[in-house]
């Protein structure tokens, strides 16, 4: 079931004295979101990755296209209300203490009592602030103002989370944690919308990202759809490979590579696999084992983005 | 509960404010002035003493003098208090659009009329709890003291707030489109002088404009913009006749009434701007 699901939403943001120049900040863009699924937005800066949650949240205002979140329009209270957001550069008012700046967003989102204290000291635990429940946020470093940015958008049990860059700033260990928060909320069926720089982190736990380069998606699809489009394959055999093989190989359409006995081999196509092990048990030569090469998604991406700004 | 959390976020801001302390700390000196120095004569228990001194009737052409001493602490007082009062909130909007406040504002399930209103609120409160303060005290001085309960002083702070509401809905709408605190307190005190130019427009620029059509411009713009001199001049009014006045003139809650008909029309126009923006 989709969660959220955009239909060609677009933003032009005007400038200038007369407003007549344009800047595409999104264009088209048509996305969908499962529930319980763990999806990231990725792009270069200014892409457009911030104005899409942006327009999601009504902070920002469409040019045109549509979109449907949790069975609510875009603008809609009640969507709020079942939405939480941890923006980028986020400002939390200094005199307040993490404590107080938790009850203050809860109240915000309509929390009151004893009810809103009590989780709100509990979220500062889980997110690792618990020594620093009555230090005015002033005094918080970067990474310690993430973790309460985490704490903020998850007082009202969001059915929905939208985070923009959640890790920034945050050290290893933070990270960890982080990822092992968002794991633990997504086995609990909320939905996590991520934006972020950090590939290696989007790889590690999201299922779907889209890619997003100059307002436009140039790419959709599970992790695994687009870290194993290379169909360069590692071939172990038992022995070393003859001469005769060689040439074999040389005749083929295959780019190869042989390093002792190990085959690098680039198809064109995954039936051509096939004809690549045919041709190597012909020759009598025992295969031991066999690796498909995957490109990490940071190589994809870089691929794709260089790729669509050179073309 | 989500307007009262903002509403009570905005106070907590506003009285933690330096500004705000000092103006504070500014009214208590005042109130300890008064309270050591004000009292009655030993001899005769009708005459009014400051610091010891008899204050005669004939020094103030025959006013009360309880009433002459309070009217001219309130006119005084209130003139402080706008001019001050405005140095002390007009950021309060401007800070509110900041770049990852107002994300975060935003995000939650406000409309931006409901944020707006419970900013300018939360502001003029934070200012209210000051002039309460004040008022009070010297009410509580002069009761105790000399035992005049003055009513009529005390009420008057009402007023006052009235008029602090309706000239900080132009600072809110100047903060709202420029997002300067600068410019919102220029123009502010630009509008407190033009409010004044318009209250007196019969004897000013109704001369220097000698044409109908100015004229009903003139009284187009006095109207659609709060009446902050007439609503001052009418709030010191509930405490006494004005010294030197050739003539009394009474209390009239008429330029209230408009400049909250005014200041409704501002926040409309303003709440209307506010959901147009991109932030």
């Amino acid at each position: 079931m989709d969660i959220l699901q955009t239909c060609e939403l677009t933003k032009h943001y005007q400038y200038g004295v007369f407003k007549r120049k344009n800047i595409i900040a999104l264009e088209k863009v048509s996305l969908s979101i499962k529930q319980g699924e763990i999806f990231g937005l990725l792009g270069p800066n200014g892409a457009g990755k911030t104005t899409f949650v942006k327009l999601i949240l009504s902070i920002t205002l469409p040019t045109s296209g549509s979109a449907k979140i949790l069975n609510y329009s875009l603008g809609e209270r009640a969507l709020r209300e079942q939405c939480g957001y941890l923006p980028e550069n986020h400002r939390y008012p200094g005199f307040l203490t993490a404590l107080d700046t938790l009850i203050f967003f809860g109240r915000l989102n309509g929390l009151s009592g004893s009810e809103l204290k009590n989780k709100s000291i509990s979220l500062l635990e889980l997110v690792g602030l618990k020594d620093w429940v009555k230090v005015k946020t002033k005094k918080f470093s970067k990474g310690m103002l993430q973790r309460l940015g985490l704490a903020q958008a998850l007082i009202n049990d969001p059915k929905l989370l939208f985070l923009d860059e959640p890790t920034d700033g945050v050290d290893p260990i933070g990270r960890k944690e982080i990822r092992d928060i968002l794991v633990d909320l997504k086995s609990r069926g909320t939905s996590i919308f991520l934006n972020s720089h950090l590939l290696s982190e989007v790889e590690m736990i999201c299922d779907r990202v889209a890619i997003l380069n100059k307002g436009k998606i140039v790419q959709t699809g599970t992790i695994a759809e687009l870290t194993s489009q290379k169909l360069v394959y590692e071939i172990q055999v038992s022995s070393v490979f003859p001469d005769t093989l060689r040439m074999k190989l040389q005749a083929t359409n295959f780019s190869f590579e042989i390093q002792g006995t190990k085959l690098i081999a680039t198809c064109k196509e995954k039936s051509e696999l096939n004809s690549l092990i045919d041709l190597i048990r012909a020759e009598g030569i025992g295969i031991e084992g066999m690796v498909q090469q995957k490109t990490s998604l940071e190589d994809y991406f870089i691929q794709l983005v260089k790729g669509k700004s050179a073309s | 509960m989500r307007l009262w959390g903002m509403i009570r976020f905005t106070i907590g801001e506003t009285l933690r404010k330096g500004t705000l302390l000092f103006y504070f700390g500014v009214g208590t000196f005042i109130l300890i002035i008064f309270a050591s120095g004000i009292g009655q004569s030993p001899e005769d228990s009708n005459v009014v003493t400051l610091f010891g001194n008899p204050v005669s009737k004939q020094s103030i052409q025959d006013h009360n003098v309880v009433e002459f001493i309070l009217v001219m602490l309130h006119r005084q007082s209130v003139s402080a208090i706008m001019l001050f009062g405005i140095f002390g909130i007009a950021g309060l909007i401007p800070s509110m659009l900041e770049k990852g406040k107002i994300d975060l504002f935003l995000s939650k399930p406000l409309t931006r009329g409901e944020l707006l209103m419970a900013r300018s609120i939360g502001a003029v409160s934070g200012i209210s709890i000051n002039l309460i303060y004040f008022f009070l005290g010297i009410w509580l001085i002069f009761g105790l003291r000399i035992g005049v309960w003055h009513w009529g002083f005390l009420s008057s702070v009402i007023y006052v707030i009235i008029a602090f509401f309706c000239y900080y809905s132009v600072v809110a709408i100047v903060g709202l489109i420029t997002r300067s605190t600068g410019f919102s307190i220029l123009l502010a005190f630009l509008f407190s002088i033009i409010s004044w130019g318009l209250e007196k427009r019969e004897q000013g620029l109704y001369v220097i404009w000698d044409n109908s059509i100015y004229h009903r411009l003139l009284d187009g713009l006095y109207y659609l913009t709060p009446q902050l001199s007439a609503m001052l001049e009418n709030s010191t009014r509930i405490v006494g006749e004005m010294p030197l006045m050739q003539q009394s003139v009474e209390f009239t809650i008429i330029p209230f009434v408009y400049s909250l008909l005014a200041t409704s029309l501002l926040y409309f126009l303003a709440v209307l701007y506010f959901s147009r923006q991109d932030y």
